[in-house]
């Protein structure tokens, strides 16, 4: 009898504290197909890697002050970039993070030995991104680095003693329109290209939050807790156009130098 | 070895592309965004690949003595946007090509513009600037009908 009410207990417990995982209210969004760089807009192409509301406000404004219409777009975008790295980026940054060497851009892994990004680059690499839909799973494909993902539907968290890996593990649910997608497990790398390129550790997790407005936009905003690297989560956003013409070539890629040659111009 | 007399005309430029294009490593530290070098010569050879497409160029100097240069462009991901595949630039072409130059002096510049000799043009980025330019002059005309606050 008691070991029966333990077991009831215990069974209660365990229902309360489970995250549950929302079942979708609503048809599930159609996020489906191919898309690539962002509409040819001011404020869209500041988007082309990764953007902050901060940076954004900050165009808007330099935009809509007619004391900048003679001036170049570069030197507008450059000015809110640089806002953004001072306003948002940088006090985000815990002390080691800011302590830390920023990685040498001529030794870029990447570049120099065709080393495929990790998750938190990969997430904001521009181009193409296919996104194919079904009802266990979700296959997010990137033209950068012929990169595959898999977001497991309904699944609450990775399975026990799983690894880390360069692109973590994802599980993800649908919120009426959005797709919701939590990824864990993810090893140390580099931080997106162009807004903060430090290193991450391997505590890094994210939530992102896919959504298409119209059918000729897919919207992410992701955001990213690192303790080890950031006192409060990151969130960055980034956009891309419905692209059907686009096809994802096989990457090809071409070291720019051998193994031993960093540094050095090919 | 420098190119010859059309070959090498350096000029103060702000950097005219869009700054997204490099993803793969910085431009900056490695190309000179402040000049252009504008090569007159031949295609040897285009490679259509990632992380960044290349070609080499034979360009022959006063004396009719070749250097080989290396143009290096943005990756075929980011080209295949702007209508690019590998035959848009052919081995055998004669054409005047510009870039940004690399910062150590190596014979190697960051493509900007291509002129064939048909007087045909392949600028860097496409139409992308022109368009974020005219979404631009819509706001400012926007702006300016807008009822004063």
């Amino acid at each position: 009898m008691f070991h029966r009410a333990l077991l009831l207990l215990t069974l209660a417990v365990a229902a309360c504290s489970a995250k549950p995982v929302p079942e979708p209210t609503s048809p599930v969004p159609d996020l489906a197909g191919m898309y690539s760089d962002p509409p040819n807009t001011a404020l869209d192409m500041f988007c082309f890697f990764a953007c902050t509301d901060v940076g954004l406000r900050r165009l808007e404004a330099l935009l809509d002050d007619p004391a900048n219409d003679a001036k170049p777009y570069t030197a507008l975008s450059e000015d809110a970039t640089r806002h953004q790295l001072d306003e948002y980026l940088r006090p985000h940054l815990t002390e080691a993070a800011l302590g830390a060497p920023m990685p040498d851009p001529m030794k870029d892994p990447g570049y120099l030995h065709c080393e495929p990004w990790g998750f938190a680059r990969q997430l904001f690499a521009p181009h193409q991104l296919e996104i194919k839909q079904y009802p266990d799973r979700v296959e997010l494909h990137y033209g950068e680095w012929d990169a595959h993902r898999i977001v497991h539907l309904g699944e609450r968290a990775p399975p026990a003693e799983r690894a880390h890996v360069p692109m973590g593990y994802s599980v993800g649910h649908y919120e009426g329109d959005t797709l919701v997608v939590e990824t864990t497990l993810v090893t140390a790398n580099f931080g997106p290209t162009r807004l903060w390129e430090g290193l991450h550790s391997d505590q890094l997790t994210a939530v992102e939050r896919y959504r298409r407005p119209t059918p000729e936009r897919l919207e992410l905003t992701a955001r990213l807790a690192d303790p080890a690297t950031f006192r409060e989560p990151l969130e960055l956003k980034k956009i891309w156009r419905f692209a059907p013409e686009q096809e994802i070539a096989p990457y090809d890629c071409e070291p720019a130098a051998p193994k031993g040659a960093e540094g050095k111009t090919p | 070895m420098k190119p010859s007399a059309l070959g090498l005309i350096a000029t103060a430029v702000g950097v005219a592309a869009l700054a997204p294009a490099f993803a793969h490593h910085s431009f900056a530290a490695q190309f000179d965004g402040n000049n252009t070098v504008t090569l007159d010569g031949t295609v040897k050879e285009f490679r259509f690949v990632n992380p960044h497409a290349l070609a080499k160029i034979d360009v022959a100097d006063d004396k009719g003595t070749v250097q080989e240069w290396t143009v290096e462009f943005d990756g075929r991901l980011n080209l295949t946007n702007f209508g690019w595949t590998e035959a848009t630039i052919k081995p055998g072409e004669h054409v005047k090509i510009s870039g940004n130059p690399e910062r150590t002096g190596v014979p190697r510049i960051f493509f900007t513009k291509l002129v064939r000799a048909d007087g045909s043009e392949l600028v860097r980025g496409g139409d992308r600037q022109n368009a974020i330019e005219e979404d631009r002059r819509l706001r400012a005309a926007q702006r300016a009908a807008a009822p004063a606050k």
